[in-house]
């Protein structure tokens, strides 16, 4: 299994944690930390756009937030799928 | 239910609590007509020439502590008491149950109680929680809701009857055999016991426990023998390192300078600038650096203060040593300088939470405060703050000195960054209101200086001063918004966990449980 990891645990960064997974599985996406409680909605939406956009149809994203705007948060998925996919190694 | 002058829900009668009285504006209850509490009338055979017993479980049974009664403790000693802990465990070893506990506040250390409210010892909390135990109450560990009071809406609620404290328990740094005590002196010495006196004053028996007994009578005395019943010594009241900290520290963090280099500039603009200027900055890291940029300000301009008051730290006592001041009012000492200072120099003062703060006597030392910076988890477009719960919706704080520095100051500044992580400091609405918009003045940014626009000439005091940072509550709070996103809302359930009273003993606001 392909799995990557981009951020850390700074304040206001988060920590993702990719893995590919089965074809028809779909994106599975599981958020703890400091700002899940109020801001989870908005992280999963945030999450789920970047995987779109860049084709991803099954995977399983694992974020530890420790506070990270939306900005932050996508740049950090974006490099974590893509070092999965051998673009950034 | 009715919805109080802020437009929060109370509940006419809240279970635990009792009837409540729902908040009116924060100079609109003034006390009925009629005379103070007070504790019983005492007689000690002319004999006895030493109040000494042998150890807490025998103080205890002398105090006449009983299931069911009120018991009260003082903060001074920090996260490195063992006063709570060692009576709370010989009730427990004793079989006292049902009891009220009633202290200042609890910190960290104190942890161990939860074990005593699981087991029925404490059935009720008047005071601040945090930590674990506020945890524990915000998930509903606790079957009556916990009592939030300010330092001055304590001991209102004291002296007005509100509260009757059975037994008043009393961590003393120096005592002698009859009862005369002080903090600032002895191998576990806090400084000021400002928040004990009224306790002192007002129990039906006061205990003092202490690790350093001195020859009757000892000097200089804070609470006298008039009012303390019984004495103990134990082996320590607490660990040093614990009971006050190293010289507290400025801030490094850029941003939070620069919040503090604008809050200093407010000041500097505010009509409040001038010979005997009285403020209060707290222990705060950007407070602190609030009071060096003053400072500065004050030795350019030749201008000398009058007094700083409340929590006081190395950094007042510096300014006490280069006449910047001309005098501290300490109700907390929270380092080793301000501890040292109180000690030895007579221009700082011990004075007590009554008269630091209660509304209800014949005028606290807030009334005469200019300037206070202050902190809050997060403020509203009506500029309501809240210091009690957490994003999540967890009661995690005590109210401190905060409704009453903000009532008495004639400049109530809230100064703190826009983001804690990704959570908004300033809100449409706070979860819960501590204090009122109606007596803050002032929330500062990084972003800038946001003036409440009911004070217009503070307004316009800081317009004619050119290029002075101001930016319009709706800019800061679309901002907020723009950054952080949209916001989950806190789950909670219906019953009421916690009660934030004003400092006249109205309901302010209510906290509801946390859903699992």
């Amino acid at each position: 299994m392909n799995t990557a990891q981009a951020g850390t645990l700074e304040s206001m960064d988060c920590l993702v944690t990719v893995s590919q997974t089965a074809p028809g599985v779909g994106v599975k996406i599981k958020i703890t930390g400091s700002s899940a409680v109020r801001f989870k909605s908005a992280m999963e939406k945030k999450t789920a756009e970047v995987i779109a956009s860049m084709g991803v149809k099954d995977i399983d994203v694992s974020i530890q937030d420790n506070g990270a705007l939306d900005i932050v948060l996508g740049a950090r998925v974006e490099a974590a799928v893509k070092r999965m996919m051998g673009g950034d190694k | 239910m009715a919805k109080n002058a802020l437009g929060r829900e109370i509940p006419d009668f809240i279970e635990g609590y009792g009837k409540t009285k729902l908040f009116q504006g924060a100079f609109a209850l003034k006390p009925e007509e009629g005379y103070r509490a007070g504790g019983k009338i005492r007689c000690v055979d002319s004999t006895c020439t030493d109040k000494r017993v042998r150890d807490i479980k025998a103080a205890i049974t002398a105090s006449g502590l009983k299931s069911g009664m009120t018991v009260s403790f003082h903060h001074h000693l920090r996260n490195g008491d063992f006063v709570v802990n060692m009576v709370i465990d010989a009730c427990a070893e004793m079989g006292i149950k049902n009891l009220t506990l009633f202290p200042t506040a609890l910190f960290g250390v104190h942890k161990k109680l939860i074990e005593h409210i699981k087991s029925g010892v404490i059935s009720r909390i008047m005071g601040s929680v945090n930590g674990p135990i506020g945890q524990l109450v915000s998930e509903g560990g606790m079957d009556v809701p916990v009592v939030l009071r300010s330092h001055g809406g304590r001991p209102r609620a004291v002296v007005s009857g509100d509260v009757h404290i059975d037994v008043a328990f009393i961590a003393a740094p120096t005592a002698d055999q009859y009862g005369n005590i002080c903090g600032t002196q002895g191998k576990s010495a806090c400084g000021s016991l400002g928040y004990a006196f009224t306790d002192a004053q007002y129990a039906d028996c006061v205990v003092a426990v202490t690790d350093n007994i001195q020859p009757y009578p000892a000097a200089p005395v804070s609470i006298s023998q008039l009012s303390v019943d019984i004495v103990v010594e134990v082996p320590s009241i607490g660990d040093p390192a614990g009971i006050v900290s190293g010289t507290t520290q400025v801030t490094r963090d850029p941003l939070r300078l620069l919040i503090a280099k604008y809050a200093s500039e407010l000041i500097e603009a505010s009509p409040y600038f001038k010979e005997g200027i009285s403020f209060q900055t707290g222990a705060g890291g950007i407070p602190l650096a609030v009071t060096a940029f003053m400072r500065e300000a004050m030795i350019k301009k030749g201008i000398k203060g009058s007094f700083g008051l409340g929590g006081i730290t190395g950094y007042f006592v510096e300014l006490l040593k280069e006449g910047l001041v001309e005098r501290l009012m300490d109700v907390q000492s929270f380092d080793l300088e301000a501890v040292r200072s109180i000690g030895e120099n007579p221009r700082h003062i011990e004075i007590s939470a009554d008269w630091y703060a209660n509304p209800w006597n014949s005028g606290a030392a807030v009334n005469m405060l200019d300037v206070v910076i202050l902190g809050a988890t997060e403020v509203d477009t009506n500029f309501n703050a809240n210091v009690n719960t957490e994003a999540d919706g967890a009661l995690l704080h005590g109210i401190g000195g905060h409704q009453d520095t903000a009532a008495g100051a004639k400049l109530t500044i809230i100064a703190q960054p826009l983001l804690r992580g990704r959570i908004p400091c300033v809100t449409d609405s706070v979860y819960s209101v501590t204090t009122p918009g109606e007596v803050i003045d002032a929330i500062v940014t990084e972003y800038g200086i946001t003036i409440n626009p009911r004070r217009k000439d503070l307004l316009d005091a800081c317009s004619a001063v050119k290029g002075f940072p101001l930016v319009p509550m709706e800019e800061l709070v679309s901002r907020a918004h723009k950054m952080s996103g949209p916001t989950d809302p806190v789950e909670t359930e219906d019953r009421i966990i916690g009660v934030v009273e004003w400092r006249d003993g109205t309901v302010i606001d209510v906290v509801h449980k946390l859903k699992k």
